[in-house]
């Protein structure tokens, strides 16, 4: 069972990381005054990791997604993927937003949200053998002509990540991509989004206040607490692969980071 | 809290609803430069400021006001008897849905008739009178207030009228406080598509037949080449129409502050 | 689609369309025998007539041509107008600030209002009746695209970042789309109402066209030709309404599905 890391790790940086945060901190301005959201968040994303970030609500876990997405600047700190320095939203890391249906561009067919993000970049055919190629890894190849509002929860979910996925990207940040889906389709999501991993060796950073969820999709979690938010804990999960939705919740270390996880976040937390 | 007397704080709740008064600049850019670039005396695009003289012409020779006064009270009185009417009319369809799916083609088939229309039909019918004015601007004004208010009737929440069965009210006091109250928000939403309309079909009437009338004026100054009059009416009725508009906005506001708030599609 | 008989039969308002029928039948009835003795009440027979008579005369078909005419021009030329400056007005809100108030006061003007105004610069022409139609139809579609515009939502615009569009891109391939439905409500609003003001702009200032007809036929005391006009315009309203929803359907296939939810 890891034990809690400190809060960077220089040693680790022989191949420069998919994706960093050194010391990142956000702050809002409201009227007049400053409201500190995150505070000196530095932690590594290693190239195929699957990294949970976990957290009551408001320990601004949205917030600092947005900084690592390029969406939000931080007051102080930096983030970096592939060592180099952001400067607005990077090429090869995508958001995956929780309300997929405002995400997703409702006028426009289940092909054509796929391609959206890589209609200027790429040729015709190119175009449509990736998407035909992404939406077979997220099991919507039947559904090429639908359009999402045609489709269920799960589904518009899955379209979006196969638009963030065509674009082949570094890393994958997800803001609490299943908290809207009910707890079956959110299970059989976990597992595809695992499988998604496994085939293309994307880096994952995923969001949730599940703690569930985080000790199974995830190689590391982190867990961010307090108001300004800071990491209170990394735990490295050393759990089998694959991942199981019945036996590896059952195994004995499962419950232990489990408890780790909880005992981190505190009685905040219910 | 510093308003004390109710209607300050009408006023208050009145004054949010307006848009920032920097968005009159254009208006004023724009006829700024119309006053300024009218030296000459052009008579298509006379300065502002004759306008102003060919009001102020027609007020001294008596014709303002009187013209004014006809227009306002046949609005009123029109939007009264329509109010009246088409309440009375819309609840009593409302109530009865079977009434209402049997007239509802033909209501529809009526009520596409552009209120323009209406206007010759009725001089062809009543000839050139006030009589004739009021009711064409009742024909008007009557169908958005009594559809909005049959359909409001209609959907009186089914829970609403279990309330009324359970505590055993009467087909009066059902009308009277459930029903009716329910309806009150479609009645004056009703009254507000209603306004322009009416004060359309006035001003229509007045131009096509010259009857006492701010249109009347208007048809009158244009035939006589009086441009600036002509204008200058123009803008009044603008002002006109702006200020019925406001004060029904008011009213309405505070009639409805004991309803829950609906969204609104056209609030900025 | 499935539409078995049965269903077909049960949709259709029975006692809505035997009223029509029967208040048709007994108009009809009542004008022969006499019982209706209103001088200028025609027979819906007698309408349907009047509408033969005007067709084939071939003075039906040019009026109507007139009238569209005038309607497509100021509809057009609203609706650009409307259009752009819906947009830029929804996009900054800096230009809302300088300019909501003018159109509050604006937008209240009756269309009619403007007919002697028209006159006065144009007389008896086409010009007149866009003077007439023009600003009127412009507010309907300003407001309704900048409704669209403002009511995209803040998280399309995060997709449009995170997936690193430019502006012009950011306008053309989100904001436009995402605000389509409201553009276009806004331009059908402004259809009907160019159809209308086109009409009274006939009726008072320009005398050709079908508002003109109107008003012809009320003064030489033809009621019969007076109702077919006017059946003629309703009849137009409904074909330009349905007309433009299959143009929008077509363009825009999520139209309807759309227009409801935001």
């Amino acid at each position: 069972m890891g034990s809690a890391e400190e809060r960077s790790d220089p040693g680790e940086k022989a191949v420069s990381p998919a994706f960093e945060c050194r010391l990142v901190t956000v702050e809002f301005l409201h009227k007049f005054s400053r409201k500190r959201i995150i505070e000196d968040v530095s932690f590594l994303v290693r190239s195929g990791e699957f990294v949970t970030i976990v957290g009551p609500s408001g320990s601004g876990k949205t917030t600092l997604l947005r900084a690592m997405g390029g969406l939000t600047p931080p007051a102080s700190g930096s983030v970096l993927v592939h060592g180099r320095e952001l400067n607005g939203p990077p090429d090869d890391v995508v958001i995956v937003f929780q309300d997929y249906s405002n995400a997703l561009l409702q006028w426009r067919t289940v092909a054509a949200n796929v391609a959206f993000g890589i209609e200027r970049t790429l040729d015709r055919k190119e175009i449509e053998q990736r998407v035909r190629d992404t939406l077979a890894l997220v099991g919507l190849e039947k559904n090429a002509e639908d359009y999402p509002w045609q489709l269920s929860g799960g589904m518009q979910q899955r379209v979006q990540i196969a638009r963030a996925l065509a674009l082949r990207p570094a890393v994958m940040l997800m803001d609490e991509p299943f908290a809207a889906l009910d707890a079956m389709t959110k299970a059989s999501m976990q597992d595809e989004l695992l499988r998604v991993r496994d085939r293309t060796g994307t880096s994952f950073v995923f969001i949730t206040h599940d703690i569930e969820e985080a000790v199974y999709l995830g190689d590391r979690i982190v867990v961010l607490k307090g108001s300004p938010g800071r990491i209170e804990q990394m735990l490295d999960i050393g759990l089998p692969a694959p991942r199981d939705q019945l036996s590896t919740r059952q195994l004995p270390k499962f419950l232990e980071y489990r408890y780790a996880v909880h005992q981190a976040i505190g009685r905040e937390h219910e | 809290m510093r308003y004390t007397r109710p209607w300050q704080r009408y006023f208050k709740l009145g004054m949010t609803a307006l848009p920032s008064a920097r968005g009159l600049l254009p208006l004023i850019v724009l006829l700024g430069a119309w006053q300024l670039l009218q030296t000459g005396n052009s008579p298509y695009f006379p300065p502002p400021s004759d306008w102003w003289n060919g009001l102020m012409l027609l007020s001294r020779s008596g014709r303002l006001y009187p013209a004014l006064m006809a227009t306002t009270i046949t609005l009123l009185l029109g939007l009264i008897l329509a109010v009246a009417v088409g309440t009375g009319v819309g609840l009593f369809i409302g109530v009865f849905p079977r009434l209402g799916r049997a007239i509802g083609p033909l209501l529809e088939f009526l009520r596409a008739i552009p209120p323009p229309a209406i206007v010759p039909v009725a001089i062809l019918f009543m000839g050139y009178d006030e009589r004739m004015k009021l009711t064409v601007v009742v024909l008007a004004a009557i169908w958005p207030i009594l559809l909005n208010t049959s359909s409001a009737a209609e959907r009186v929440h089914p829970l609403l009228l279990d309330v009324a069965r359970s505590f055993r009210l009467s087909a009066v006091e059902r009308m009277r406080l459930i029903i009716l109250p329910s309806v009150v928000p479609a009645i004056l939403l009703g009254i507000r598509v209603a306004l322009p309309i009416a004060i359309v079909v006035t001003l229509l009437v007045e131009i096509l037949t010259s009857i006492e009338g701010i249109g009347a004026l208007m048809i009158g100054a244009q035939r006589n080449f009086q441009s600036p009059q002509v204008y200058g009416l123009l803008v009044l009725i603008g002002l006109f129409g702006l200020f019925v508009n406001n004060i029904f906005a008011v009213f309405e506001a505070i009639l409805l502050r004991r309803w829950p708030p609906k969204t609104q599609s056209e609030n900025f | 689609m499935n539409m078995n008989k049965g269903g077909l039969i049960a949709r259709i308002n029975w006692p809505g369309a035997a009223v029509l029928v029967f208040v048709g039948l007994a108009w009809e009835a009542a004008v022969r025998s006499g019982l209706l003795e209103y001088e200028y009440l025609p027979a819906p027979s007698a309408i349907a007539l009047g509408l033969s008579e005007l067709a084939g005369e071939g003075i039906l078909a040019p009026d109507i041509t007139h009238t569209l005419i005038s309607v497509v021009i100021g509809w057009t030329a609203a609706t650009v107008l409307g259009i752009s400056l819906g947009f830029l007005l929804g996009l900054s809100a800096t230009a809302r600030r300088y300019s909501l108030a003018s159109i509050e006061v604006l937008r209240p003007m009756p269309g009619v209002a403007f007919a002697p105004v028209g006159l006065l610069l144009f007389g008896f022409s086409l010009k007149t009746e866009m003077v007439v139609t023009i600003l009127p139809v412009l507010w309907p579609v300003l407001v309704n695209t900048m409704a669209g515009v403002i009511g995209v939502h803040q998280r399309l615009y995060d997709v449009g970042r995170t997936f690193r569009l430019g502006r012009r891109d950011t306008i053309l391939r989100i904001i436009l789309p995402a605000a389509m439905p409201l553009i276009i409500v806004g331009a059908r609003i402004g259809l009907g109402l160019a159809l209308i003001l086109a009409v009274v702009a006939e009726m008072v200032g320009n005398p050709e066209g079908l508002g003109y007809g109107i008003v012809r036929e009320q003064q030489a005391l033809r009621p019969d030709l007076m109702f077919a006009y006017i059946v003629t315009v309703g009849f137009i309203g409904i074909v330009l309404n349905a007309g433009m929803l299959a143009l929008a359907e077509a363009l825009f296939p999520s139209f309807r599905q759309l227009q409801g939810g935001r």
